[in-house]
């Protein structure tokens, strides 16, 4: 939904781009983190941990593909939404 | 166009950073300790593991709570959830679950803040600081929703900065680590030791369901709940890896299974100043944040339970000054300091756990239902849509009763308790309202009727039943 009120309109898209370098900040933060510390755990263990390191590799691959498309989903709602329910007033 | 509806008269001003402080307020007290107990059982790779599976399945959590929140906007979350999908024995047994699981958590810190404050003064005692924490805490609660949540964004984000600033610092090698600590305590207990951490992999993340609990006090529901629940998952699982790291690298494993604030023991093996002092300070405000948020979730679940005749309808009412739940704050307050002073700090954690665990098999289940009932897609009935539903909730549940079942191992007697107490909840709030003629009024909440209902009415018509 759009409004005729242009000043509206800016004043919205960018607080939804504040919205969106908030999240997509933080997931590549976690990306980083998870990587690292995943890195230097298994590199250290790799001996024990060769034998089952895919475990890892599954689990961490759900975390961060589900919660990225999770913080899409958000990001969807909100700019589908935020004429209509008024976000950012 | 608004999207509130008129609901009591709790006061509608929360945004999204109230969420991520309810929420990340109430977990992150788990990554300062209670933590490390994953890795008494699996060693640092079965620690890893736990952390990792429970991340996946509070991730799928985070998103059920998210859609289930930003839609009903109701202050009782899982409880009203089950209430309006699953059915009113679900509803009590979760409702109960939600309120056990944070008032036992409230005990929990409040002793601990005690125990901080006489290790720095010791000639305080622990009894009367722990009844002033629960006092000075219900009181901020009762005072209004806004001031407890404020309150609870900046103790959180001082304690989250504080393993921020440690973690880079400790990567970037300003402090001296001790990688072969890592071999050392990979595995000790083979490999049944990895099934056995999921017991504890829940602490990284334990409450974070709750930030979805302030919907019904937020500006825009559909906006603040998915933002701040989803932002609130990242900070957590970005924490729950650093913490991971940091206590590994620089604690023995043997000691770090058994220590009692294994971050600021990190601190203190780094040896230097400005790290012991922030994470002492982090691990005392993270006790009180968490406390903090459990007054308010553990209210709003008792609020809710009373405003639909599960309890008392008495603990319904709204203050007209403050607009907050105060009877049901207030009641908190006797049931927490009972909790502190029964003596079982480890079995009142564990049946927190235990009751977390029913919530997180109840969650997605009312999800599915959710779907079934409201499969269309509005600005009404589902303002945020989460993906890949229903698979994630299947999976999310599948999780839930693996962790569920690992506790077997050193807790059968908690967990055949917990499943008596909740089975005989459901079964006698089932019988209670099974003759209620009561019906949830959808149209009320601005929702069509659920999927189904037309045929059900039809079907009675014809028949002749009265309804």
């Amino acid at each position: 939904m759009l409004t005729n009120n242009p000043a509206m309109e800016s004043k919205y898209h960018s607080k939804l781009n504040g919205d969106t370098a908030l999240i997509m900040g933080m997931l590549a933060l976690l990306i980083g983190v998870e990587g690292f510390v995943l890195y230097r755990i298994l590199s250290e263990t790799w001996e024990i941990a060769g034998n089952f390191f895919y475990l890892y590799v599954i689990f961490v691959g759900l975390v961060v593909v589900i919660e990225a498309i999770g913080c899409l989903s958000v990001r969807k709602s909100i700019k589908n939404h935020m004429f209509e329910f008024r976000y950012y007033d | 166009m608004s999207e509130n509806h008129e609901s009591g008269s709790l006061v509608k001003t929360l945004r999204p950073f109230h969420v991520w402080a309810l929420g990340v307020g109430i977990v992150l007290v788990g990554e300062y300790m209670g933590w490390n107990f994953t890795v008494a059982k699996g060693g640092v790779l079965g620690s890893l593991l736990a952390m990792l599976v429970a991340g996946t399945m509070y991730v799928m959590i985070s998103l059920c709570a998210s859609e289930l929140g930003s839609a009903t906007k109701l202050a009782g979350g899982p409880y009203d959830w089950a209430r309006l999908f699953v059915g009113p024995g679900a509803a009590a047994s979760v409702g109960l679950a939600v309120y056990m699981e944070y008032i036992a958590l409230e005990a929990a810190d409040a002793i601990v803040v005690a125990f901080i404050a006489q290790s720095i003064f010791p000639e305080l005692q622990v009894f009367p600081v722990t009844l002033l924490v629960i006092a000075l805490l219900t009181f901020i609660n009762y005072r209004g929703v806004v001031a407890a949540l404020t309150l609870n964004f900046f103790l959180t984000m001082i304690a989250f900065i504080a393993i921020v600033i440690f973690f880079f610092a400790t990567a970037f090698g300003a402090v001296d680590i001790h990688p072969e600590y890592l071999f050392q305590g990979a595995l000790p207990n083979g490999m049944i030791g990895l099934f056995a951490a999921l017991q504890f992999g829940p602490w990284f993340y334990l409450g974070i369901e709750g930030a979805a609990m302030c919907a019904e006090e937020c500006k825009h529901p559909s906006r603040a709940v998915p933002l701040g629940q989803q932002a609130g998952m990242i900070t957590l699982l970005i924490g729950a890896a650093m913490t991971l790291y940091l206590c590994s690298v620089l604690i023995p494993t043997d000691m770090l299974g058994v220590s009692v604030y294994p971050l600021f023991e990190a601190a203190q093996n780094s040896g230097v100043f400005l790290f012991i002092a922030a994470l002492g300070l982090g691990t005392f405000l993270t006790c009180i944040a968490s406390a903090n948020g459990c007054v308010c979730d553990s209210s709003r679940s008792w609020f809710a339970l009373s405003r639909d005749h599960y309890v008392s309808s008495w603990f319904s009412a709204v203050h007209p000054r403050y607009n907050t739940p105060y009877r049901a704050v207030i009641f908190t307050m006797p049931v927490a300091i009972g909790f502190a002073f029964s003596g079982f700090l480890d079995q009142v954690i564990t049946f927190s756990i235990i009751s977390g665990l029913l919530c997180y098999v109840l969650i997605p289940f009312s999800l599915i239902r959710f779907r079934n009932l409201f499969p269309e897609t509005t600005s009404k009935v589902r303002p945020f849509v989460g993906p890949l539903q229903p698979f994630i909730a299947y999976f999310a549940i599948a999780i839930a009763i693996t962790i569920l079942s690992t506790l077997f191992w050193g807790y059968k007697y908690n967990l055949i308790f917990g499943f008596v107490f909740y089975g005989i909840a459901y079964f006698y709030f089932s019988h209670k309202h099974k003759t209620s003629t009561a019906e949830n009024n959808w149209a009320e909440m601005g929702w069509p009727a659920p999927k189904g209902s037309e045929i059900a009415r039809t079907g009675k018509e014809v028949m002749g039943v009265d309804e």
